[in-house]
């Protein structure tokens, strides 16, 4: 094809559209093998996230399944005014937000504090015992964990409302209270997921240049000040990078562990919007209505990660576009 | 070049490749259609069945390939477990991949489904029974109730009107002196004495008076809510029908669930307890009493005798009320209906053969089959009833229990063996479901039209479940759960009364 590209392309910024075409096949066919070896994942990404996007239409339509997407009627945004009309919604959208906020501040941090100190522990056989053992967790289901719990608070016969009443406590209902469902929620999040959380930061930290501690403690540093003034600054963008992706899982609460949790006495907390869609939309059969439910979430995760890398960045930190 | 043009058409074929993927299951589907259509009349009728699955396991398919060979069918049965078939029809619905037959619970088939229905999505059976000799003999009465404006659609699968009563600890009774109870007072002062006055004997304070699960209909509240009185769903009320939680006899049975709780005469995580922990309590003497279907009996004897040997149950099913009378709450004499979806089933003549499989199934033979299994095998005839082998209860329930799901009608019906109980107190509990028919309290509603209900029905019922139990839990007082009504009634309650009154209007009129 064109030889002469390669110089166009280094003398000039506007390179005229057929071009700039040939160029861009041009690097194709150079690299050809990494393309191939993308196309798993685009393809992934094309089946699995693109494609099924086509379903949203009927979030503007009154779905008949028989009717399919191209023989249901157009309502427009009839669904989404329904959706903001429903007198549980600010609930149902509060709680949501409530709950994601309780994630974002109390537990991911721990991740980080538990990594830090996993760090500090110079007995390796000791550091590897404590990290596996944290990880075990994390491959439990939630109905294996929300059980376990169960047992442990019930009022009939649970061992801490046991230990409660044995000291001269009250009993507390754990279960059936609306004032302990988020803490019981964020703890069981913690215990599942703090340990696997750690692997990321391990990692990040184990890149830091051993140079730099070696320097610091020439100049005096303690292990205290190592930790701040070395290794945090060195996993800063690691931690700004997994948490603009934890805010993009914003309504990714675990619709299994919550529906788990909910009940008639703390549905007014733990009703969020996938408990709800799920009633309404596979337990109800009201398609439509609760994939407008869906793609209001969904822009909702949309304009907070947006907006958290733009907060990233105007920090001066990279963020993830 | 060339290379690009290859990679491109790698992609392009890529892509086709799986566009065709999806033609192809299309095809395969529609094609099955055809072949059972165009089948030779004594080829086996293909036909795909989606049905509920009691059991933690799929069945043995020696059954199935019995019920095949003597039907002259080949059978492809989606057995979907109980707890998330709702789901499952729901999701096959939306996708266009109902099976030819599908079994739709009452509730179900009186809610979303009806509107399925009206939108001429099932096949409309009611013209063709009366060409089988078998569908022909299905009550009318029962049918009625499956109606959806005034039309047949369904084959319903029979169940005793009423099984409702209690269970409970007859040594731990004798051993207080207390006399079977026939009112409330006298169940309230045997909760209480199962849980104040050590019934066991042990010296500890580790006694319950009653166990309930987190189920307000078929666990203890509503089978009381009907000693007290209470409609059910429905009531009329100054010529006006009304739901049920606008009786005071609710109010009251939520009085006494209150104080049950309050005291602890009742598990106090009822309403998170899971019907395996509230029957284990029953079973390993931590609770005397057990509130729902009395049939239960039998199994639940079985496995607790092997705790205690000592223990004895008996069984009760009238409890008078406050106003010195009895009623029990009915179902509309069927637990599900079979409905045959348009999109498998395209014409009437298959329509016909599916029906004609169900017409063998209501021979005695099948029936027998279906739910007693092999004579010989599984069962001995004794006294013209069935009495399963009970020491094979683990292969009965892998080959056999399942296919009670595939039942149509009931005994009456289609002739089938009724059970014989050896345990003498089963055999009381049978007599007692008998005796039930005689003091039903119907739910008036069953036939009659709410649009707002069948849209939003499930929805508005929520706000009532979570004030009943918030109520009984003491987390509100009678004006949280008079803002819970106002609250059901706002959103939508009574668009549902008034809706309702006027179906009733029409019918009787």
């Amino acid at each position: 094809m064109n030889n002469d590209l390669v110089t166009v392309k280094k003398s000039t910024t506007v390179i005229p559209e057929t071009n700039r075409r040939a160029e861009l096949w041009r690097r194709i066919k150079k690299n050809k093998l990494i393309y191939l070896m993308i196309l798993p994942g685009i393809l992934y990404f094309l089946i699995y996230k693109y494609l099924p996007m086509y379903g949203l239409i009927i979030a503007f339509q009154d779905y008949k399944p028989y009717l399919g997407i191209s023989g249901s009627e157009w309502v427009g945004f009839e669904h989404f005014k329904r959706l903001f009309s429903e007198p549980d919604f600010w609930m149902i959208f509060g709680n949501t937000l409530f709950l994601f906020l309780l994630q974002l501040v109390i537990f991911f941090p721990i991740p980080i504090i538990l990594a830090l100190m996993l760090n500090e522990v110079r007995n390796h056989a000791f550091k590897r015992t404590v990290q596996t053992i944290i990880y075990i967790p994390h491959f439990m289901s939630w109905v294996i964990i929300v059980s376990i719990c169960y047992v442990i608070l019930t009022l009939d016969g649970g061992v801490v409302n046991g230990i409660l009443e044995s000291l001269g406590f009250q009993q507390i209902n754990f279960l059936l209270s609306d004032e302990w469902f988020r803490p019981m929620y964020i703890l069981q999040v913690i215990w599942r997921e703090a340990g696997w959380g750690t692997i990321i930061f391990l990692a990040a930290i184990a890149a830091v240049d051993p140079q730099l501690y070696e320097a610091a403690r020439m100049d005096g540093a303690n292990r205290l000040q190592q930790m701040i003034h070395i290794t945090l600054p060195a996993i800063k963008s690691v931690i700004v990078v997994l948490l603009i992706l934890k805010i993009g899982d914003v309504l990714e609460l675990g619709f299994e562990h919550i529906y788990l949790l909910l009940n008639s006495s703390n549905r007014n907390v733990a009703e969020i919007f996938d408990t709800y869609v799920y009633t309404t939309g596979l337990q109800q059969g009201q398609f439509s209505y609760s994939t407008a439910v869906g793609f209001f979430k969904g822009i909702v995760g949309l304009v907070l990660v947006m907006f958290a890398n733009w907060l990233a960045k105007k920090s001066g930190e990279e963020g993830v576009y | 070049m060339i290379s690009t043009k290859k990679f491109l058409s790698t992609v392009c074929a890529l892509s086709l490749g799986l566009s065709s993927l999806v033609a192809c299951s299309n095809e395969s589907a529609s094609n099955t259609n055809q072949t059972a259509e165009s089948g030779e009349s004594d080829a086996p009728f293909k036909l795909s069945i989606m049905a509920t699955l009691h059991t933690p396991e799929i069945p043995d398919e020696r059954l199935e390939k019995l019920i095949e060979e003597k039907t002259n069918t080949e059978l492809d049965i989606q057995w979907v477990p109980d707890a998330n078939y709702i789901e499952k029809l729901n999701t096959a619905f939306a996708t266009g991949t109902l099976p030819m037959a599908v079994s739709i619970s009452a509730q179900e088939l009186g809610t979303q489904f009806k509107q399925a229905i009206r939108d001429d999505q099932f096949w409309e059976i009611g013209p063709y029974l009366d060409e089988f000799e078998n569908l022909k003999k299905l009550k009318p009465t029962i049918i009625e109730n499956t109606k959806v404006d005034g039309k047949v659609y369904a084959i319903y699968q029979g169940r005793p009107l009423s099984r409702q009563g209690f269970i409970f600890r007859k040594d731990w009774a004798d051993k207080l002196g207390i006399a079977t109870p026939t009112n409330t007072e006298e169940f309230y002062e045997m909760a209480r004495a199962f849980t104040e006055d050590d019934p066991d004997g042990n010296g500890k304070d580790d006694t319950i008076g009653l166990s309930d699960r987190s189920d307000l209909i078929y666990g203890a509240f509503k089978t009381v809510s009907s000693w007290f009185g209470t409609p059910n769903e429905w009531g009329m009320k100054d010529g006006k029908l009304m739901p049920e939680f606008m009786f005071d006899e609710y109010i009251d049975t939520l009085d006494f669930f209150r104080d049950l709780h309050e005291n602890g005469y009742i598990n106090k995580d009822f309403p998170v307890t899971s019907k395996k922990d509230q029957q284990a309590m029953f079973k390993n003497g931590t609770s005397g009493i057990y509130v729902g279907s009395i049939g239960d009996v039998q199994g639940l004897y079985d496995d607790a005798i092997k705790l205690n040997p000592d223990l004895e149950y008996d069984v009760q099913n009238k409890v008078e009320g406050p106003n010195g009378e009895f009623g029990i709450w009915s179902i509309p004499g069927f637990g599900s209906a079979i409905l045959f979806p348009k999109s498998a089933i395209k014409s009437e003549e298959e329509l016909k053969k599916a029906l004609e499989f169900y017409d063998h199934l209501m021979t005695p033979e099948l029936a027998n089959l279906l739910l007693w299994g092999i004579e010989g095998e599984h069962y001995e005839v004794k006294d013209g009833a069935a009495l399963p082998d009970a020491s094979i209860r683990e292969k009965l329930d892998r080959e056999v229990r399942p296919y009670l799901s595939l039942e149509v009608g009931e005994p009456d019906t289609n002739g089938r063996y009724e059970g014989l109980a050896e345990y003498e107190i089963k055999a009381k509990a049978e007599e007692l479901i008998k005796e039930n028919e005689n003091y039903l309290i119907n739910n008036p509603v069953v036939t009659l039209d709410s649009e707002t209900f069948t849209k939003n029905g499930e929805r508005l019922q929520t706000i009532i479940t979570d004030a009943t139990y918030q109520y009984i839990l003491g987390q509100i007082d009678k004006k949280g759960f008079d803002d819970a009504v106002k609250k059901w009634r706002e959103q939508g309650g009574d668009k549902v009364i008034e809706e309702y009154n006027a179906s009733y209007e029409k019918v009787n009129n």
